[in-house]
């Protein structure tokens, strides 16, 4: 094997991690020559041990991306030969009502997957912090962690029956007296996305608790003796001091669950697949309706490719407004 | 020690990195879909022969998992006439053989028997075969003709032409009735008109029961529709909607006809209260509490209604709007099994059909709840006594004798279920679209996906 001339005297040279910190410049104007292949060499390794992920990341990760991105622009049953159609699939997505009505829901679907989530996970965070038992606090946090180890299908089917019209819902309605208000949830026109939504926030909420609980417990306690020592109020303390310290932990929640929201599948296609009429259809089900059940591949991978970038534009920003200062 | 890493070796890192790259995504550059020049399969066989190869074969057959005991039934009893023969059996959950089929047809190596979902979908693309060959070989023409002609084609519209596929047993569908509540109410005949039915619900309504069982959670509000439509618009026109005739729509005067009747049957109350969150598990349990009188569904529940309510079920088919008019009733295949074009054992697979309409096979079919395939002269399958299944199977007498078995709408196209029946039928039970809003826009539906 050949060697590069620059590298003759480099036998002599140890690897650049045990380089003497403190090499003074001139030292460092002499080595500039061979350190070039150095430097490489501890690149060009460091991507050889991500080679298998990376070809993982390829092969099931981008590959498929760059597989709908090409079928959103064709007509294709999935079997028979594929018709380019241009953008025909796209503007159908933009023109189409049902489909633009099904990302509006998706929206709403923040509010209850995200906002209520968070809100809570921040009240009982703040709360738990406060419960000096050990014992009740790992119980408080395992109870609320538990609707986050059921898949959200199973939990789906449970919160049907729930919702039925002698489900527990109902049941609950009628016991505090207010049986006037019960009605079939899920069936509901006005009723079934919130309804819909209450899933989410009940799976949603356990996440956001944890996170923000662990997140709490990193804020310095003497911060809160000082404000309390200068008479600072509990609302206070949480705006001055739980707030900011959080906001990175806020973040990620709140991330998680945007996304979650934009993408919702399981909970909605195992409680009403889109019903009644359309008024809980999000994106997610439509993908999977269209490509599997209507065998339109091409619609289907254009209405998900638009699902992708409208989670990325409302996730990229989310990053900068969360970026610790 | 430290090994160089040279700039060569480098290189060849970066070469090996980004081959595994462009491994990974290259096969996104051709145009989705098979090649061109795919090997043809022969789709219409001429050869064909009724005689059973003598050397060991072996078919594959691919079904859904609801129709697995009946299959395996099926298969037992015909490897038992052709001990050559084996037949060994995938199947896959209900739901996913929509999904599934296609693909197994398209594959190159494919099942020899295979449920048929879509007729026009499996000749469009050449991957069935034409059974003209063998049914005039066999003499299937003899069979009813209302059997045969949801499995034809032609020009990618099914109902005539050629034959693709043949059917384990038929389902049937029209309305069980709770005979204890009926007695009670002083019913004792079912009715033989729809306004004597609307006058029956409408007395239950009064004396405290269900009239009907509807569960409208999955779409099923469409049943008691299209069960109007049947003989309202007659079974040809409505056959012909789901077969995409050209030209064939479903806004007409007596669809609308129809969903006004159905839609003011709800607003009477005659349905449950909460139609739209009802699924199909809940309606079963409704029915079985005993205080409903109709509820329109199909043989399927026969022996889980026989398990429940033993003795007290019984069924007829949907009267037709006035006493003596055309019965009707949606009735498909349990399973339609065709022969894919790629197959290897074409004349085995083919014995296999015949043999579905044969009387052991017609006895299996029964004794799994299925309504027999075949003609009125062959020996009558025995049923238990007591059974509901009595009523269903003399029900589906009458009307495959009246020409009356019509394939059901949410099939007419692969969306038009999800698309359109489903959503439409909330919205019209729910009160928020008018009759004619409801047929005009599943017409609408239709019309965009054909032409797409």
């Amino acid at each position: 094997m050949s060697v590069a001339p620059g590298l003759r005297r480099g036998d002599t040279v140890t690897a650049p991690t045990s380089r003497p910190a403190t090499a003074r410049p001139a030292e460092r104007a002499t080595t500039r020559r061979w350190a070039r292949p150095q430097r490489s060499r501890a690149q060009w390794a460091g991507w050889l041990f991500a080679l298998p992920a990376l070809l993982m990341y390829a092969v099931f990760e981008l590959r498929p991306i760059l597989t709908a991105v090409q079928c959103s622009f064709y007509d294709w049953d999935g079997i028979s030969a594929a018709t380019p159609v241009g953008v025909a699939n796209y503007t159908r997505v933009f023109t189409e009502p049902q489909l633009l009505a099904s990302i509006v829901h998706s929206l709403v679907l923040i509010v209850f997957f995200t906002v209520l989530p968070v809100i809570l996970g921040l009240a009982v965070a703040s709360v738990v912090r406060e419960i000096r038992s050990t014992w009740a606090g790992a119980a408080a946090r395992t109870l609320m962690f538990l609707p986050q180890i059921i898949p959200g299908a199973a939990s789906a089917i449970a919160w049907t029956w729930m919702y039925s019209p002698d489900g527990a819902v109902n049941q609950l309605l009628r016991a505090l007296g207010l049986g006037s208000l019960t009605r079939a949830w899920l069936g509901d026109f006005t009723w079934a996305l919130p309804a819909v939504g209450i899933i989410g926030t009940w799976l949603a909420t356990g996440l956001c608790t944890l996170l923000l609980m662990a997140g709490i417990g990193k804020i310095d306690t003497s911060l809160y003796e000082a404000a309390s020592l200068d008479g600072a109020s509990r609302l206070q303390q949480f705006r001055a001091i739980t707030l900011p310290g959080l906001r990175a932990e806020i973040g990620v929640c709140v991330t998680i669950t945007v996304i979650a929201a934009l993408a919702s599948f399981d909970v909605v296609f195992m409680s009403t697949q889109g019903g009644p009429g359309y008024s809980t259809q999000v994106p997610g089900v439509q993908v999977y309706q269209l490509a599997f059940t209507e065998n339109r591949i091409g619609q289907s991978s254009a209405l998900a490719v638009v699902l992708s970038l409208l989670v990325l534009a409302v996730v990229l920003p989310l990053q900068r407004v969360f970026k610790e200062k | 020690m430290h090994t160089p890493v040279t700039r060569r070796t480098a290189a060849r890192t970066g070469a090996l990195l980004a081959l595994a790259l462009a491994a990974g995504t290259t096969a996104a550059c051709s145009a989705p879909g098979p090649a061109a020049n795919a090997p043809a399969a022969d789709s219409t066989p001429t050869a064909v022969s009724t005689s059973l190869p003598t050397t060991p074969v072996t078919l594959k057959l691919y079904d859904g998992q609801g129709l697995k005991s009946v299959d395996d039934a099926l298969i037992a009893a015909f490897t038992k006439q052709h001990p050559n023969v084996t037949i060994t059996a995938t199947y896959d959950p209900d739901n996913v053989t929509t999904q599934n089929q296609p693909r197994q047809l398209a594959s190159s190596t494919p099942p020899d028997l295979v449920r048929v979902i879509s007729v026009t979908a499996g000749t469009k693309n050449n991957l069935l075969t034409n059974l003209d060959a063998y049914a005039t070989a066999y003499g299937w023409d003899e069979l009813p003709a209302s059997q045969l002609a949801q499995f034809r084609a032609k020009d990618g519209v099914a109902g005539a032409g050629s034959l693709y596929a043949k059917a384990s047993g038929f389902t049937m569908t029209g309305l069980y009735y709770d005979k204890k509540v009926a007695a009670s109410l002083g019913m004792t005949t079912p009715p033989a008109s729809l306004d004597e039915l609307s006058s029956w619900m409408t007395r239950a309504k009064a004396a405290g029961v269900t009239p009907m069982v509807v569960a409208n959670k999955e779409g099923g509000g469409v049943f008691p529709f299209q069960l109007i439509i049947n003989s309202a618009m007659g079974p040809k026109k409505v056959s012909e909607w789901v077969f995409n005739a050209p030209g064939a729509t479903i806004d007409t005067p007596e669809a609308v006809a129809a969903a006004t009747t159905v839609a003011g049957w709800n607003k009477a109350g005659l349905f449950p209260g909460s139609v739209n969150a009802l699924d199909a598990t809940a309606a079963d349990a409704l029915f079985a509490s005993g205080k409903a009188l109709f509820f329109p569904w199909g043989n399927w529940d026969a022996a889980n209604l026989d398990k429940t309510m033993p003795g007290q079920v019984g069924f007829f088919a949907m009267p037709p709007a006035s006493a003596g008019g055309q019965v009707a009733a949606m009735s498909d295949a349990a399973t339609a099994f065709g022969i894919p074009a790629r197959s290897q054992h074409k004349d085995a697979a083919a014995a296999f059909l015949n043999f579905l309409s044969s009387d052991e096979a017609r006895q299996i079919a029964v004794d799994h709840g299925f309504m027999p395939s075949g003609g009125a002269d062959q020996a009558q399958p025995s049923i238990p006594s007591g059974s509901v299944l009595g009523d269903v199977t003399s029900a589906f007498a009458k009307v495959s004798a009246a020409g009356g078995q019509v394939p059901f709408v949410q099939n007419a196209t692969a969306g038009i279920s999800n698309r359109a029946w489903t959503p439409e039928s909330q919205l019209l039970l729910g009160g928020s679209s008018t009759p004619q809003t409801f047929v005009a826009n599943v017409q609408k539906s239709y019309e965009d996906e054909l032409k797409r």
